[in-house]
């Protein structure tokens, strides 16, 4: 029964967005809208009941009976809606509607062009929905309904797990509303800077999602995979930080469409990459081809039609692009003027973009040719750092030159005492710390002169009483990030050990002392606590790891304790005991700054927040 | 030639050895740090031992690890052929005698690795990909592991 009304939900919604387009074709533009509107509320009540059927444990649901496990907390029962193939593809889906339900209500002017944007929203829904219906149902009846459902993974059994793929999907699928915003703007030759502010909140709005859901997956993996790392240079993280490159090429390039209405083609064809990549990354993730905990559906019929969907709109869009893009007027770029250094950002961020792209398929093009390779951190590290040096002292420049002209070199005084006294700095921060490495002294100097450059501007602009916030927030950001990252990966420092009850090991100026550990039973899982007790020079504290044995599925989760302070965090986790052992084996980690890469991720987004509820220039 | 042509040539010819330049240095770094995976068997069939980085994937052999301190010894197999692996560290939750594990390390001998790395798995069911294609190349592939 439940099944049945689901599954008419679905496939009314499916008939809607038919209509939707056959109304589109009829010029009834307000019937199309109305109907694209319809579907989209439809979807979001099924997926409301999926999330009814997940918290009632209704097992004679596919999806549920898959997923989830009667003994289950109540907030992973709901948080399990979204951690399956199926679900996650419907909350996609709703999310699609979603994106143009809000700009259908927002913008009000009942233009072809309106009704173009929701004509392409309701088919990238409808192509997705078609695939949701035929290969991956949620909503499947099975048949005599089972007693106990199969449980979900306990690695994804974590707070911070609950909102990171829907935040992530946010920031993805939004980006399908620009692919929409764009090929209309291109048929209905608007594609300008009028068009541009149109664009403009939407595109800041998903890059703000995408980047609170690639933090908050950084974060996890930070505490819970218990390896005192964030960025692990895994194809899975790789893959949602292509679209965030991109779409970050795509709002300096929007922001010269807005200003000088210029570089029109160009970010047409960003913002058609943009989603292309963006689900690339779904693809990537949930198809299988990768080994990960995010991968649900190893059915290789479903990667294919996904790779389909991709080629399909991709080239579809391109097409459009192609047919319809106006001739530009060929527009001289002057050298020291912000387009220029606008240009030279895309450029680089594509060359960042293609070098996570490379290490990401090489492996798997190569393992179509039998033969299996991994690609190292090393490879990112090495290829990126020297850019990242340029990259950062480009950001530095850019923002102080002006539109259109060129300024003498004359004007970039303060940058050459700023240049200087980070020279200075950086150097004595190297001498100080012993720490003699020129890739080191290069980092905290370029970011040095990003941070110095960002203080001078917003300094000047308070003298001059303009704000302009959302930027410097953003690009601040940028420069704590990278000097976070530095001094993280240069003055951090970890210890394996064995250790039994009772014992204390001694390294250098700490010490770390075994005192106990119980036995707990919670709700779905086993949990075994450790005691420690650290001595740090003066400091004294406890931290207190543990292991979980989740009971179904079968499986062993590593919880983390971490002692912050000011500037670092001492972290520690344990693993499982053998059954005859009687030492302990345990991973310490002394993370330095870590709370600044989490500051800088923290700035970014606040700087796009702002800049999405900035007044409209 | 004119001075715009003359221009535009220089251009295309200054991006066009920064592009080579930069393609070098990315392809060859790529090179450098891919890690080739290899079967017990993969590696007794092979004509040269591979010298750097690599990752052995097999199941560990029953009964075969032994353990003093901080070290590890035991036996990767694929059922055909084996290899000794010497380990220093802490030994991931999931690595147990009869499982599925991969080690990354670097060859002392044809049969005889030192690993820097064992790689965790994510849960007690996963199989790494790899380790099921080494076991289906030697045959020991069970139904339970799935398709």
């Amino acid at each position: 029964m439940a099944s049945n009304i689901a599954n008419l939900i679905l496939i009314l919604s499916i008939l809607f967005s038919f209509l939707c387009n056959l109304f589109f074709f009829k010029k009834k533009n307000n019937l199309s809208i109305f109907f694209f509107n319809a579907s989209s509320y439809l979807i979001i009540l099924s997926f409301f009941l999926l999330i009814y059927f997940f918290c009632s444990s209704n097992f004679n649901i596919s999806a549920v009976y898959e997923n989830s496990h009667s003994l289950k907390p109540l907030f992973y029962k709901f948080a399990g809606t979204w951690g399956n193939h199926e679900g996650s593809l419907l909350l996609f889906i709703m999310i699609v509607g979603i994106y143009g339900l809000l700009f259908s209500r927002y913008y009000n002017d009942d233009s072809r062009f309106k009704s173009w944007v929701i004509f392409f929203q309701n088919n990238i829904f409808l192509i997705f929905l078609i695939f949701l219906i035929t290969t991956s149902n949620p909503f499947d009846l099975i048949v005599p309904t089972p007693i106990e459902g199969l449980g979900l993974n306990p690695i994804l059994q974590d707070p911070l797990l609950v909102i990171h793929p829907p935040f992530l999907y946010l920031g993805y699928v939004g980006f399908s509303l620009t692919l929409s915003l764009v090929l209309s703007a291109l048929i209905n030759k608007q594609l300008n800077d009028r068009w541009a502010k149109i664009c403009w909140p939407w595109v800041m709005t998903s890059w703000v999602f995408l980047t609170i859901g690639i933090s908050l997956g950084s974060i996890w993996a930070y505490y819970e995979l218990g390896w005192g790392g964030y960025w692990f240079w895994d194809p899975v993280e790789n893959a949602s930080l292509m679209p965030w490159l991109v779409s970050t090429a795509l709002i300096h390039s929007l922001l010269v469409l807005k200003v000088r209405n210029q570089m029109k083609n160009w970010t047409s064809l960003l913002a058609i990459l943009t989603f292309s990549f963006s689900l690339l990354g779904t693809f990537l993730v949930r198809s299988g081809i990768l080994n990960s905990v995010h991968a649900f559906a190893n059915d290789p019929d479903r990667g294919v039609f996904i790779l389909l969907i991709i080629f399909f709109i991709t080239s579809v869009s391109l097409v459009i692009q192609i047919l319809c893009s106006s001739s530009e007027l060929k527009n001289k770029f002057l050298f020291f003027s912000k387009e220029s250094f606008v240009n030279i950002n895309n450029l680089f961020l594509l060359f960042f973009l293609f070098v996570v792209l490379l290490g990401t398929i090489y492996p798997i093009i190569s393992s179509i040719f039998n033969k299996t390779i991994s690609i190292g951190p090393v490879y990112y590290n090495t290829i990126l750092a020297p850019f990242v040096f340029i990259f950062l002292i480009l950001m530095s420049i850019g923002p102080l030159l002006k539109w259109s002209q060129s300024i003498g070199i004359k004007n970039l005084n303060p940058s050459l005492m700023i240049f200087f006294i980070s020279i200075l700095l950086s150097f004595l921060i190297i001498q100080f710390t012993r720490q003699n490495d020129l890739i080191l002294y290069l980092g905290i100097l370029t970011s040095l002169v990003l941070i110095f450059t960002l203080f001078y501007e917003i300094v000047k602009n308070i003298k001059k009483g303009s704000f302009y916030y959302p930027r410097l927030c953003s690009h601040l950001g940028v420069g704590v990030l990278f000097l976070s990252i530095f001094l993280n990966a240069y003055y951090s420092k970890t210890k394996d050990f064995e250790i039994s009850m009772g014992e204390t090991k001694v390294f250098d100026k700490l010490s770390i002392k075994f005192l106990k550990q119980d036995i707990y039973k919670i709700n779905n899982y086993l949990e075994m606590k450790a005691e420690f007790k650290i001595f740090i020079e003066e400091k004294v504290f406890n931290l207190t790891p543990s292991v979980r044995r989740y009971l179904q599925p079968d499986q062993i989760t590593s919880e983390t304790s971490i002692q912050p302070t000011l500037f670092s965090n001492y972290y520690l986790a344990i693993n499982f005991p053998d059954q005859n052992s009687t030492t302990l084996g345990a991973r310490y980690y002394y993370n330095f700054l870590i709370h600044g890469i989490w500051l800088g991720l923290f700035l970014i987004i606040f700087g796009g927040v702002l800049s999405v509820f900035k007044k409209r220039i | 030639m004119n001075s715009n042509i003359k221009r535009r040539l220089y251009f295309f010819l200054v991006s066009l050895v920064v592009v080579l330049i930069v393609g070098q240095f990315v392809f060859k770094s790529l090179k450098k740090n891919t890690i080739y995976f290899f079967s017990p068997s993969d590696l007794y069939n092979s004509t040269e031992i591979p010298n750097g980085l690599i990752r052995i994937g097999g199941m560990v052999k029953n009964d075969s690890i032994k353990k003093s301190g901080n070290q590890y010894k035991f036996i990767i197999t694929d059922k055909q052929n084996e290899i000794s692996v010497n380990y220093s560290g802490i030994k991931p939750n999931l690595f147990v005698e009869g499982q599925g594990a991969v080690v990354e390390g670097k060859l002392t001998s044809r049969t005889s690795l030192t690993a820097s790395k064992i790689l965790a798995k994510h849960d007690e069911n996963y199989m790494p990909k790899e380790v099921a294609d080494a076991l289906k190349k030697s045959g020991d592939w069970k139904k339970k592991y799935g398709k």
